[in-house]
């Protein structure tokens, strides 16, 4: 294997924390280190400073939890199924063609006695409605599209609302022959699984490549070469 | 040039290369940045020139990009590339002749590409305006001979290690041919809706991703450690800075859609692989700043650091906007204002075109062995270009921030055009100052070719004139 994969070649791991090249290995490293001149530049074997280690763990932290979609990721058109309900609902359509009020009133009142009703039922969307509150303007525009998705039976999950569009936003995996899809992640995880795997896969690739240079404690002669 | 086209191997001086894509680089960067005055002064005056179609902004504003990035930048990465990587190997060139044919190729390509979009022949689409002919003829007879000369000079060194610089530079300018025939795959193949956009904007993200900043920091790589004559602070930190280039910078490509419908798990993990972005930059930047220990005094006395080093700090505001401008929360306010172009220019006007001026003198002087002709043109140079950009950064920010709350409470537009106009001016103000100062630059080199004195074998330029 190590003959396609160089980074496993002569991997040592007797002591892994302070090298994973063997110590003969390593000798051959430090003499070229300091026996050679690139071109009259040297270089040191410094590891980052700690504060710069932990400002790069802060960094990863960072990442994961400002990308997190407690902020700004698109609200499905399944979110929104049951307001399109609702605003049809004898009760609602009721205070929206009540001329006593301004028409702004009645939308505000309208929207209140939707999201009232919606308060008093459990739902799986409880949550991600509270972060993506909508107006009685907005639920009338995308309306029409959300209902004619429902009545053709498809899962309204997959559909984001985009400005005035109610769009096809997720491509995972191929359809089963009832028209469901293989896979579809959940709404916490739009892609932090994949990133975290990502960033651990970084990790253990670059740990093992400073890890086969000789260990920090030793710092090239530059007398020697230049 | 024309005399070694047809010369042999043996009788073209060794560096021929770097010192025609250097002023050649040298010229386009007038011609990119006075064509970025113009279009600025259109913005800024939008009475002047109406009269004629070519000189419409809609023509112009690309043909002044591509003159800045493929005239300008990569030109100057040739000549970094082509004396920086025969020096590091101790060798020689692998081919000066192919090296002047890559030149000479470059400068037609370059009039052909130009000429073509300012006729209005373009793609359509940002970053990747060409048409296909050309999108070819760059990949064909522009970069793959410059990667295989740059290759094959490695592979031909006469040492064993290969030092931090040369692995930016094969490995960049390999990517530049795979972003180049990847990303114009919506001309190629009639990509339409998300799969262009997607790929339009993967090319945009990757050029400047995987070739402008990388390249650009394997170039400050070279000058610090070599004009201060320190060891570079750590080889093993420039691996966690190449690598996590290579990992974190090479997938945020959604992160320029994130208004649109692209699958939100895309979106995510491209967003996170955005703020990632810091990862390198700390690295790289922790890098540079630390091989400068007990040297900080040459950075006000030496032209090569003064450069080097004021880009490497503009890279410190670069990568924080850059990791966190693309998150929902904030691109939501900044995405289409002026406060991406004040980023874009911020990239390659500031960390980018410092770097590569450092090392365009550096370069020059080595391979003319001349002193430079004057010290004080190239310090009033390096004014110019820093009061001209940061006008222009300071001014765009403020604009794209008025811009971002516009579209936001729904101001009309014609109130946001008015409430922009000071800041085009001031904008059109700093592209001047820098077009000024190039002008200064090129006449400084021609005159350092020309009359700078001569330095005897064996003494670097920096050494014999900044010593005072």
């Amino acid at each position: 294997m190590s003959k396609f994969l160089p980074l496993f070649d002569g991997l040592s791991l007797s002591k892994p924390l302070a090298s994973m090249t063997a110590a003969d290995k390593n000798e051959t490293a430090k003499h070229i280190w300091e026996h050679e001149s690139l071109g009259g530049i040297a270089e040191n074997n410094n590891p980052l400073p700690r504060p710069v280690v932990g400002l790069l763990l802060l960094t990863f932290l960072t990442a994961m939890a400002w990308t997190f979609p407690l902020y700004g990721q698109r609200p499905s058109a399944a979110m929104y199924l049951d307001y399109v309900t609702l605003m049809n609902s004898a009760p609602v359509q009721k205070v929206l063609s009540d001329k006593s009020m301004s028409s702004a009133d009645r939308d505000k009142k309208a929207m209140e006695m939707i999201v009232g009703e919606l308060e008093q039922k459990d739902s799986k969307y409880s949550f991600q409605r509270i972060q993506h509150p909508i107006t009685m303007n907005d639920l009338r525009i995308m309306a029409p599209k959300i209902i004619e998705l429902n009545n053709q039976h498809v899962d309204l999950e997959e559909y984001s609302i985009i400005g005035r569009d109610v769009s096809l936003a997720n491509f995972e995996g191929n359809y089963r022959a009832d028209g469901t899809r293989i896979h579809k992640q959940p709404w916490w995880d739009k892609g932090y699984t994949t990133a975290v795997c990502w960033f651990l896969g970084f990790c253990i690739a670059v740990i093992i490549a400073v890890k086969r240079l000789p260990p920090i404690t030793w710092q090239p002669d530059h007398t020697i070469a230049h | 040039m024309l005399k070694y086209l047809f010369a042999k191997e043996k009788d073209i001086p060794g560096g021929s290369a770097a010192l025609f894509f250097g002023f050649s680089c040298l010229m386009w960067f007038i011609v990119g940045t006075g064509l970025g005055s113009f279009n600025a002064a259109k913005l800024a005056f939008p009475d002047w020139f109406t009269h004629s179609y070519l000189l419409q902004f809609g023509h112009m504003r690309q043909v002044h990009v591509h003159t800045v990035i493929f005239g300008w930048i990569v030109g100057a990465f040739a000549a970094s590339a082509m004396y920086i990587v025969p020096a590091l190997g101790n060798t020689k060139l692998w081919s000066e002749k192919l090296g002047v044919w890559n030149c000479m190729l470059w400068n037609i390509g370059l009039m052909l590409a130009l000429s073509t979009l300012w006729g209005g022949l373009t793609s359509g689409r940002e970053y990747s305006d060409f048409i296909w002919p050309i999108d070819l003829y760059i990949v064909i007879f522009m970069v793959t001979p410059l990667f295989t000369n740059i290759f094959m000079t490695i592979l031909h060194r006469r040492t064993q290690g290969i030092y931090t610089t040369n692995w930016f530079f094969a490995g960049s300018f390999f990517m530049l041919i795979v972003i180049l025939l990847i990303g114009n795959a919506p001309e190629f193949f009639h990509l339409t809706g998300l799969n262009e956009a997607y790929m339009t904007w993967w090319f945009a993200h990757n050029v400047l991703g995987l070739l402008i900043t990388p390249v650009a920091a394997a170039i400050t790589y070279y000058i610090v450690p070599k004009v201060t004559g320190n060891p570079l602070y750590s080889h093993r930190v420039g691996h966690l800075h190449f690598w996590s280039i290579v990992v974190f910078y090479s997938t945020p490509a959604a992160h320029h859609l994130m208004s649109s419908p692209l699958p939100e798990w895309l979106k995510s993990f491209a967003s996170v692989e955005g703020v990632l972005i810091l990862v390198p930059a700390i690295a790289y930047v922790c890098n540079i700043l630390l091989t400068m220990q007990g040297r900080w005094s040459m950075f006000v006395e030496n032209v090569e650091l003064k450069y080097t080093i004021t880009g490497v700090l503009l890279a410190i505001p670069l990568n924080m906007q850059g990791g966190f401008q693309q998150t929902r929360a904030i691109n939501w306010y900044v995405h289409g204002t002026g406060w991406i172009v004040a980023h874009a220019h911020l990239a390659l006007l500031g960390f980018s075109t410092f770097a590569e001026a450092a090392a365009i003198y550096y370069g020059l002087q080595t391979l003319l062995r001349r002193k430079l002709y004057s010290l004080s043109l190239a310090n009033f140079h390096f004014w110019m270009l820093l009061i001209g950009f940061s006008l222009y950064w300071v001014s765009m920010t403020i604009a794209g921030l008025i811009q971002g709350a516009a579209k936001i409470y729904e101001v009309p537009y014609l109130d946001v055009v008015i409430a922009e106009h000071p800041y085009m001016i001031v904008r059109w103000l700093g592209g001047t100052l820098v077009f000024l100062g190039n002008i200064v630059w090129l006449w400084n080199m021609y005159m350092t070719a020309k009359h700078g004195n001569k330095i005897e074998k064996g003494v670097l330029p920096h050494q014999v004139a900044y010593v005072r």
